[in-house]
């Protein structure tokens, strides 16, 4: 099975027709990705609650997709409110935190205490990672013993800086998509960085999936890499090993 | 995935000699030995040593690349040394060298920069295509209005809406598809300006290849727009219809 752990739903405001959902499963068709964890871009980009509210509705009828609550770090209060309301579903399985939009660095106190909001709920969160601060999260997590943490695409140009933390904590997992696609950079990781925390993600539909798959595929994984990378770890970070057949 | 898709013709932006803040291997044997495991035909080849040390000794170096079959050599300047880059065009012309590469990130040019703009003129004067990096959104101006043309390599899939635009009042501008990576990108700018303003390209040896490949080969072009970006756009730079 093949967990697609960062990607979008709703449109952008790039020139690309990508607001529809039944993209989503079309890329997931084409590149035989059988599950994806979407964050709503609105939420993201805009407004935190009425972007969770219509991925909510989304999910309710979308078995294969499931989804991120966007933590918004400007507001914890009403972050926690998110967290409450929509983990009940079932159908959100993991935070979403953002810095460029919400306008937080990565080590910012906001987006610390976004994270502790996180491991309060026990979910794994997705941050958007694209410089050197990623070696920050290593404190964060030392802060948090219950939290843990994807590097959204590892850390972009800085990645060997995210391979090092990956390194050091145990609870930071990392995932490769980018448009800046350095040669080696997945081989690099995988051969650093404990398998378990190494994960599959295509920042789709904003991207691509051709994109991730073939800086996976460029890494030339074995058997044991691959079932790891596509699909095992993710599923047991996202308590999703039970699930064998979405749309059961 | 049709077969014919498989074979790329053309890549226009591909590197090689050594790269200081990275261990690989950018010999040309090794870019070489990508492009057939990609099944990429030919490149558009330019020396990191012009880009980033020496131009007229990393030009030297790229002209060797013509006794290897699947290499186009591409001639580079230093535009920080825009004096002895109006010779080195020269020289490159007189060679017949047709293709020059620009690399003001690299070598800390802005947009603005005098001697970039004196240079454009230059090579365009001579009828040379240019192959630029640089983010479109500002680079763009040094080259509007001339007559120039030009592919910008670093075109990204949020920058179509620019590309376009000013495709659409410089016939000669063409956007590399390697980060055009969104779903509808490539199709985007072939639908709005024809498929002849968009050229394959992989940053082989620097960049993994098959994100581009695969991206171009699952693109939803027809046939005759796939061989288009595929290699048609850049063999018509060389006189040399695919």
């Amino acid at each position: 099975m093949i967990i697609d752990v960062h990607g979008h739903a709703g449109p952008w405001f790039f020139s690309t027709e990508v607001g529809s959902v039944e993209l989503n499963l079309a890329l997931m068709d084409r590149y035989g990705i059988d599950r994806q964890i979407v964050s709503a871009s609105e939420a993201v980009t805009y407004d935190m609650v009425s972007g969770n509210s219509w991925l909510a509705e989304v999910l309710e009828t979308q078995p294969r997709l499931l989804g991120y609550v966007v933590v918004n770090p400007n507001d914890l209060a009403a972050a926690a409110r998110e967290l409450e309301k929509y983990r009940a579903t079932g159908r959100f399985v993991g935070v979403k935190v953002h810095t460029t939009y919400p306008g937080q660095p990565l080590m910012s106190a906001a987006v610390r205490d976004a994270l502790g909001l996180a491991a309060e709920a026990g979910l794994p969160v997705l941050v958007h990672t694209w410089d050197e601060t990623v070696l920050g999260l290593v404190d964060v997590l030392e802060r948090y013993p219950d939290l843990r943490v994807i590097a959204g695409h590892m850390g972009g140009p800085a990645w060997r800086t995210a391979v090092e933390a990956a390194r050091r904590s145990d609870r930071l997992y990392l995932e490769p998509c980018c448009s800046i696609t350095d040669r080696g950079r997945f081989r690099y990781a995988l051969d650093r960085v404990p398998l378990a925390q190494m994960l599959f993600g295509t920042d789709s539909t904003l991207v691509d999936p051709a994109v991730a798959m073939g800086v996976v595929l460029e890494a030339d994984l074995t058997d044991d890499e691959y079932d790891h990378v596509m699909g095992r770890n993710a599923a047991g970070l996202f308590g999703l090993e039970a699930e064998t057949d979405p749309t059961a | 995935m049709p077969v014919e898709r498989q074979e790329i013709d053309l890549d226009v932006d591909v590197l090689f000699g050594v790269v200081p803040s990275r261990r690989l291997d950018a010999s040309l044997e090794a870019v070489a030995e990508l492009h057939k495991r990609h099944r990429i035909r030919r490149g558009l080849v330019c020396s990191l040593r012009s880009a980033l040390f020496d131009a007229c000794t990393g030009n030297d170096e790229m002209r060797k690349a013509r006794e290897r079959a699947g290499f186009v050599p591409v001639g580079a300047v230093d535009v920080r040394d825009a004096l002895t880059a109006e010779a080195e065009i020269e020289r490159l012309v007189a060679s017949g060298v047709r293709l020059l590469r620009l690399f003001p990130p690299e070598q800390w040019v802005e947009a603005d920069s005098p001697g970039l703009a004196h240079l454009v003129d230059v090579a365009v004067g001579h009828g040379m295509v240019l192959l630029t990096s640089g983010d479109l959104s500002s680079f763009w101006r040094p080259f509007a209005g001339r007559g120039a043309r030009v592919c910008f390599l670093d075109v990204h899939a949020y920058r179509v809406a620019d590309f376009v635009v000013l495709a659409r009042r410089e016939p000669g501008f063409v956007a590399s598809t390697r980060m055009l990576c969104g779903p509808d990108s490539i199709e985007r700018i072939a639908g709005e300006v024809g498929a002849h303003h968009l050229a394959y390209g992989s940053r082989a040896p620097l960049h993994d290849v098959l994100p581009s490949a695969l991206r171009l080969r699952t693109a939803g072009l027809d046939d005759r727009e796939w061989r288009q970006v595929a290699g048609g756009t850049a063999a018509a730079w060389l006189a040399d219809p695919a």
